[in-house]
């Protein structure tokens, strides 16, 4: 891959070495209950900048009410959350302070890219805004939408928690973060030049968030059981 | 934008502009334009009609001071009230306009006045003097057409980071996309120390709480460490 970043883990009851090999039947259950227990209870760091806000205030609310998710409490601060929704465009300006509160999340953490905007620039690209927010932190979800309506921010949710169903403690890889790559770019000088090239970024999306397509991650409702 | 109508169109059009002033309006339908060209004579350049009734005077620049403070200090003008203060760079190599928008609340008149720089000068007197509102106005302008504000008390820019050297944005001749590339724009981006932009003090009402009984806890916390302003490169 070597496009996205892997994401560091802190916990230390899952070093490596302690589950060699692959996965067991301790470690699958266990994965099960950790992986349960993350996915129902996010919670969110709303890092609203545009109108792509409003729209998640809307997701909060009473109607749509991602409560029913477990994300009831919107985090404003970084240190208490596990979901970064970045709704709305972000300037360069703006970039350094996103990167800082990507940094300063504790692991485990997702982010999301709500909007066209964050996601690859939308249609600012001008020369004061940054190409979608993975050139800056690693992504996970991005949520397509100029601005997606709260449906389509609780299926990116829904996305993240299928992401984290299917994390494993035997692969503390995911979690591993780099402290030398603390402030900097999430991706590499040429690749950013590459995304940011027209179009560019929204056509790579699918291949740097790791998902091969969307379409591709069945949810638990969709599956013949 | 309106487009500039000349001096020759102004005539039929000054019957109906003169709902603006108060009717005693004799050559050019505003009564602030004839006093300012019976006073200041050739420092009045000339002088146009916009979309129907608004009056748009073109001054020389090295004055621009003056004629804008006898605008706000004359009781017969009384423009007290800065607007707007901008800049408009038509391309083309033509000369960048600083537009000053002004209202007399005494007089209820409205006032546009400009001054053409030619892009090989762009300087000009600052007039945070006379209204403070053009402090930062005048930051803007320098921020995105690069035209310098002598006597500013703190020309900077406002809009772009500090950092910032690719140019003035909304000049003609800026590219969109900016002169670098985007690898080098998010380097650079990035390599801002937060710290140096948001000062901690600057955020935390607890110190300015706490700077009232003496007791100022984030003193220390002002200067930001020279080692992350190092750590820069991507």
């Amino acid at each position: 891959m070597g496009l996205i970043q892997l994401k560091g883990r802190q916990e230390r009851a899952v070093q490596p070495g302690i589950f060699p090999g692959g996965p067991a039947w301790l470690t699958t259950k266990l994965d099960f209950v950790v992986n349960w227990a993350r996915r129902n209870s996010l919670w969110p760091m709303p890092f609203g900048t545009a109108c792509c806000a409003i729209e998640m205030m809307a997701a909060a609310a009473s109607k749509y009410d991602i409560a029913r998710f477990g994300m009831e409490r919107m985090s404003f601060s970084p240190r208490q959350a596990d979901l970064l929704i970045c709704a709305g465009r972000v300037t360069y300006k703006m970039a350094p302070v996103l990167r800082r509160i990507w940094d300063q999340m504790p692991q485990p953490k997702w982010a999301i890219a709500m909007g066209a905007c964050a996601s690859s620039g939308g249609v600012f690209d001008v020369y004061s805004m940054v190409q979608g927010i993975d050139t800056i932190i690693p992504v996970d979800v991005y949520v397509p939408g100029c601005p997606p309506r709260p449906e389509g921010l609780i299926y990116g949710i829904l996305l993240v928690h299928e992401k984290i169903r299917g994390e494993s403690l035997t692969r503390p890889e995911l979690r591993a973060e780099d402290p030398e790559r603390v402030g900097k770019a999430n991706k590499l000088p040429e690749v950013i030049d590459q995304v940011a090239l027209p179009f560019g970024n929204s056509t790579s999306q699918n291949r740097v968030s790791g998902l091969v397509s969307t379409a591709a991650v069945a949810r638990p409702l969709d599956r013949k059981s | 934008m309106a487009e500039r109508v000349e001096e020759a169109r102004e005539t039929p059009v000054e019957g109906e502009a003169v709902g603006v002033g108060e009717g005693a309006a004799t050559g050019s339908g505003h009564p602030s334009v004839d006093a300012l060209r019976e006073r200041f004579g050739s420092a009045i350049l000339h002088h146009e009609v916009q979309a129907g009734d608004e009056h748009v005077v073109f001054i020389v620049p090295e004055r621009n001071v003056e004629i804008l403070g006898w605008l706000k200090d004359e009781p017969t003008q009384a423009y007290d009230f800065l607007k707007d203060l901008t800049a408009v760079d038509y391309g083309g190599g033509r000369p960048l306009q600083v537009v000053y928008q002004l209202w007399s609340m005494a007089h209820r008149r409205e006032l546009r006045v400009k001054a053409e720089l030619p892009l090989d000068a762009l300087e000009i007197d600052s007039v945070v003097g006379l209204w403070a509102a053009a402090d930062w106005l005048e930051r803007e302008v320098y921020d995105m057409f690069g035209i310098r504000f002598r006597g500013h008390p703190d020309l900077r820019r406002i809009l772009m980071p500090d950092n910032y050297e690719e140019g003035h944005p909304l000049r003609k001749d800026f590219p969109l996309r900016g002169r670098f590339s985007r690898a080098e724009q998010t380097r650079r981006a990035l390599a801002v120390s937060v710290e140096d932009v948001y000062i901690p003090q600057e955020l935390e009402i607890v110190a300015i709480g706490s700077r009232q009984d003496g007791t100022d806890q984030s003193a220390g916390a002002l200067p930001s460490t020279p080692e992350r302003a190092g750590g820069s490169e991507a």
